[in-house]
């Protein structure tokens, strides 16, 4: 989930408010879904105190900045929906001052882009940070590690226009990237520079890359992977940027632009048209001028909003919500709800997004909670039940109850063990080798006790109940879950009769019939161990633990276990 | 004054001998053990206990010598000295060379060397040109037959010779053949045993009075037997009370995991609350683990550093119908579910991958096509998340998730869940709800709590599945999803702060650890 960090006197200027107490700003943050992760007040209250902010609705990439949260606050408060006249849609046609020509060589590779030019105040440091921190989180969380989105800033005194977006030979075409002095070609910034080696997997084996120059051939870009070190450096002070948006989807990238000229202009920023010509069709035509309205009309009825929220709400309380949650919600029939997604937004996929919306804006706190009526009847599972059975037999023969994690190395899993790694189930992507594998049995969870509590008085007798992932090809995921029970007994006398003894107690309480037959498991001493046979199904295995597992392990205490399947012998 | 309860707490021994002598009476072991009948140690055991109450103070203490017989003392007396048998061996066999002699007697040559020397010095050997041994006389020496004679006298002494009763002449034999330490290749051991005697102080008149007042005797029972039952003779006497305050000895029972126990009294309370437990596989698909749950497959939580991959077999065989063709329609399109769609190529190669469920939600998507409505469920399972381990992470860990059925399902009916869920489960005397977010419920509730020790915290997630969830796997009524972290409940209730501790493998801490929670 993005987090934040806002500058606090920017951040109450955009949001109208000013808030010194936690608990109430928290409260107040509760309808973008924030919550509030720092803000040390004991710092001065100057104009370099932050807040850092945690965001938790990753399809509302507009709350990700400073003045989209601080607009979301604002409109609850005061009901007042910002205008944004410089957006073009298909119905609304502007007359665009820039132009980029997007050629067809690029369409294979990262076809989408988007952009616009914004004029305004001398670019201070604290917005400086913000617009970086926006483009980031844009880029990462939304655009999927710049995959889906990525954007470029640059200063437009230096951009001779139209600007060009094209397919380029990454082994020819060369320029200065940001934080470095040389030329490069693409593929040795790829392989080189320190963004190009972050991003590289993004433009593998394509035999085209994108670039961004101007009309005379100056690159401004390499999305998505770096700016030049010319154009494409903005610096405090600049007052008129051109920013740009790529990606591999179009939506994703005209919503990235439209929520950065949003932005822009809540900070007082006069936002100018770009026209994006293509050479082949989109999604949007061939020619469209951003920042682009495309966002089309959703609607739900009152009924269904009022089904689902329990509540009575009228058709006028139900707009009401809608507003102060900054959308344009209107009814003909007095009936059929219908909203207008603003500029900034895209995440009304279906009907219970507005019901949603409606809820937050009418207040959680004016729906009282309210007693379920359906009867029902609780029961746990057959296995549990069982289970539970068993447990209490192995606690009335002395047993300790145990619980272990189910990822564990391959060395104590299966070579302490002496059984082959190739019998248990295998992480692909382990994070260390300490939890690369899932356990095919509780025993080497009780023999790792035995190997740490040699200080603890004996004899030891533990258990565990729990599941096992197990190969089988037959299943259709080639893996099954059982539920064992695996037990253990150690002390010096600690032997096979004995452990054969508490296993014909526990079946005798369990009421499962069983035989046993010679085994020759690894784990176990050969001679002294045996197969649980349950209506001729293999059940478990019970025996004396192999002094070669024991030395493994480090113990030296004699140990007898065994295991169970216990969903094996519920069936029996 | 001595009260009651230090008089009762007197051992039959004890009062013994407070009863059978006065203040200022000197008493020794043998004393007692002559008038008392008090067996061997028993006296010892008294005087200590008596000391330690100030009734006895040491009078007088003499340390008396005793020569006790060795192991190799008792074999020298079973099979004859080194030197005897020496001799025996050469007079039947006549001149030998040492080596020939320790090998015959299974002797080291160190052995047949001193005992050679000490049979030279008294020129009962000698050593020939051939360098062999031969007698030079035919009787042993005198000292050695005075050393048998020890041997034997100790033996017939209980192993052991009081320094006073030897002469002088076996005093100074004894002197070359005892060892006080490092006597085991020595016959004798040289021991010292201290003789002590004791005198009543005055603090035995009035234990003596208390007990008499007490009418104890020292003839009390003690232990009650099958054979005091049987013939009835526990009628003749009276029961030696015992000293309740001593702490009782240790006992390791066989117990339950108190973090197993808490994971039960929670489930517990989900039934009593009308719900019925799902379970399922540990290894999930990624259609199941998030694709059912109308998670886009470009999602940031489905990136490869979120969730393990199992590393063979790698993709289910197949992914039932119709839920699959369902759900891959919602993503696209919408399909028949009234939404949109992520509008994406639903990838139904990468929806087969086989992974380690990553959240409990799964079961709660498996559980909707065969739900009953109205209906409830639950799961409390392990799940598998991309994290490093550390005291806040566990890379396996238990999920606790449910859902709720039914055609009058709301959210107003949802807040009332967890309104009763903070109370019951986590008996929160304080509950606030703020809008959540989840990929796969719309609305979303997080649902915090105030808890006595804790504070505010959030106790769970919840919300109405998405119609793209519900009607993609054949469900047409609402249903509420809620997932509720217990784990902190649970680290309280054990007295724990670190979650890897509830998975110790750490036999002592587990059998001492206690649950701290209250029955509710």
């Amino acid at each position: 989930m993005p987090k934040i960090e806002v500058n606090e006197e920017l951040f109450f200027r955009l949001a109208g408010k000013t808030w010194s107490d936690k608990e109430a700003f928290e409260q107040d943050l509760t309808v973008a879904k924030a919550e509030l992760d720092e803000w040390d007040t004991s710092l001065p209250a100057d104009s370099e105190r932050t807040i850092k902010i945690e965001l938790n609705d990753t399809n509302r990439p507009d709350l990700w900045s400073t003045a989209g949260l601080a607009r979301q606050l604002r409109i609850y408060r005061t009901n007042n929906i910002p205008s944004y006249p410089f957006f073009a849609s298909q119905k609304k046609k502007i007359a665009a001052p820039y132009r980029v020509v997007v050629e067809r060589s690029v369409k294979e590779v990262r076809p989408w882009l988007a952009g616009f030019v914004a004029k305004g105040p001398a670019i201070s440091d604290a917005l400086l940070r913000d617009m970086i921190q926006t483009q980031e989180k844009l880029a990462w969380n939304f655009g999927r590690k710049r995959k889906g989105v990525s954007i470029g800033i640059y200063r437009i005194s230096l951009i001779e226009w139209p600007v060009r977006y094209f397919g380029a030979d990454p082994h020819k075409v060369s320029f200065v990237p940001l934080q470095e002095t040389r030329r490069m070609t693409l593929s040795q910034i790829l392989e080189e520079h320190p963004k190009g080696i972050e991003y590289a997997s993004i433009l593998k084996g394509k035999p085209i890359h994108p670039l961004l120059t101007d009309s005379k051939g100056r690159v401004l870009s390499y999305p998505p992977i770096i700016n030049s070190a010319d154009l494409g450096a903005v610096q405090v002070g600049d007052t008129e940027v051109f920013i740009e948006v790529t990606g591999s989807d179009y939506p994703s990238v005209a919503l990235s632009s439209s929520i950065m000229a949003c932005d822009l202009a809540d900070m007082g920023f006069e936002i100018k048209n770009v026209q994006v010509d293509y050479e082949y069709d989109t999604l949007f035509g061939s020619s469209i001028v951003f920042p682009y309205y495309f966002q089309g009309e959703i609607s739900v009825s009152i009924e269904e909003a009022n089904k689902l929220l329990g509540s009575g709400l009228d058709v006028a309380q139900a707009i009401d919500a809608l507003t102060r949650m900054g959308l344009c919600a209107y009814s003909e029939d007095g009936r059929t709800i219908r909203v207008a997604p603003p500029e900034y937004r895209n995440d009304f996929l279906h009907p219970v997004d507005i019901v949603e919306d409606i809820m937050i804006g009418h207040g959680l706190e004016n729906f009282p909670p309210e007693r379920p009526r359906d009867f029902t009847i609780g029961r746990l599972t057959p296995i549990e039940r069982f289970s539970r059975k068993a447990k209490s037999i192995m606690v009335g023969l002395g047993y300790q109850e145990m619980i272990y994690n189910y990822l564990g190395s391959g060395k104590d899993y299966a070579e302490k063990m002496q059984i082959p790694a190739s019998a248990l189930v295998k992480i692909a992507n382990p994070m260390t080798e300490n939890y690369e594998y899932v356990r095919n049995s509780p025993l080497p969870g009780l023999l790792q006790t035995e190997s740490v509590s040699s200080k603890a008085s004996y004899p030891h007798r533990t258990f565990e109940v729990g599941k096992v992932a197990l190969k089988d090809v037959d299943a259709n995921y080639g893996i099954v879950t059982r539920q064992y029970i695996g037990f253990l007994t150690s002390h010096a006398q600690a032997d096979y009769n004995e452990i054969a003894s508490h296993v014909a107690a526990l079946m005798y309480f369990l009421g499962k019939e069983y035989t046993v037959r010679e085994a020759s498991d690894p784990r176990f001493v050969p001679g002294r161990q045996v197969e649980v046979l349950a209506g001729g199904k293999r059940a478990g295995v019970f025996g004396e633990v192999h002094p070669a597992v024991l030395e493994a392990f480090g113990i030296m205490m004699p140990c007898a276990a065994g295991e169970l399947d216990l969903d094996m012998l519920i069936e029996e | 004054m001595i009260d009651q309860s230090a008089a009762r707490a007197l051992h039959p021994l004890e009062v013994k001998i407070l009863l059978a002598f006065k203040v200022g009476d000197t008493i020794d072991s043998a004393l007692v053990r002559e008038k008392l009948g008090f067996r061997e140690g028993q006296d010892q055991q008294a005087f200590s206990w008596l000391m330690a109450k100030g009734v006895l103070e040491e009078a007088d203490r003499q340390t008396e010598v005793f020569y006790e017989l060795t192991p190799l003392g008792q074999e020298w007396l079973e099979k004859g000295t080194p030197i005897r048998r020496i001799f025996s061996l050469m007079k039947e066999i006549g001149p030998m060379s040492l080596p020939d002699i320790a090998q015959a007697l299974g002797f080291d040559q160190k052995t047949v060397g001193s005992a050679f020397g000490s049979l030279s010095k008294e020129g009962v050997c000698a050593m020939d040109e051939a360098r062999r041994a031969i007698l030079t006389k035919s009787a042993l020496p005198q000292p050695l037959l005075d050393i048998e004679a020890l041997l034997k006298a100790a033996a017939a002494n209980a192993g052991s010779l009081p320094e006073k009763s030897l002469t002088q002449q076996q005093k100074a034999l004894m002197a070359q053949i005892a060892k006080k330490r490092g006597a085991q290749d020595a016959p004798f051991r040289i021991a010292e045993r201290a003789k002590v005697l004791f005198r009543l102080t005055s603090l035995a008149e009035d234990y003596r009075q208390a007990v008499t007042a007490l009418g104890m005797t020292g003839e009390e029972f003690g232990a009650i037997t099958p054979d005091m039952l049987e013939k009835g003779t526990w009628k003749l006497g009276t029961f030696r009370p015992y000293n309740v305050q001593i702490p009782p000895a240790r006992v390791i029972p066989g117990r339950r995991n108190p973090y197993v126990e808490f994971l039960d009294s929670v489930k517990d309370k989900l039934v009593s609350l009308g719900f019925e437990e799902f379970d399922g596989n540990m290894v999930e698909t990624e259609f199941w683990n998030s694709d059912a749950l109308f998670m886009p497959q470009f999602h940031s939580a489905r990136d490869i550093h979120d969730v393990y991959y199992i590393d063979e077999p790698t993709h289910a065989k197949f992914i039932e119908e119709p839920h699959l063709s369902r759900v891959a329609a919602a993503h696209e399109n919408g399909g028949n579910t009234g939404s949109r769609g992520w509008q994406y190529q639903f990838d139904r190669d990468f929806t087969r991958r086989l992974i380690l469920r990553s959240q409990g939600t799964v079961l709660s998507a498996r559980q909707l096509p065969k739900a009953k409505v109205p209906g409830k469920y639950f799961g409390i399972v392990r799940c598998f998340r991309y994290d490093r381990v550390d005291a806040t992470h566990l890379s396996d860990f238990y999920q606790t998730e449910g859902i709720v059925l039914g055609e009058d399902v709301n959210l107003r009916t949802l807040l009332g869940f967890l309104e009763m869920f903070a109370v019951e489960v986590a008996g929160a005397k304080e509950v606030k709800y703020v809008p959540g977010y989840f990929p796969f419920t719309e609305p979303s509730i997080e649902v915090h709590i105030k808890h006595p020790v804790l504070g505010w915290f959030e106790l769970g997630g919840s919300g109405i599945f998405r119609p793209e969830v519900t009607r993609s796997l054949g469900i047409d009524v609402p249903v509420l999803a809620w997932g509720i972290g217990i784990d902190r409940m649970a680290l309280m209730a054990l007295g724990l702060n670190d979650l890897r501790e509830l998975f110790s493998p750490d036999l002592e801490s587990v059998r001492m650890r206690r649950s701290q929670y209250k029955i509710q």
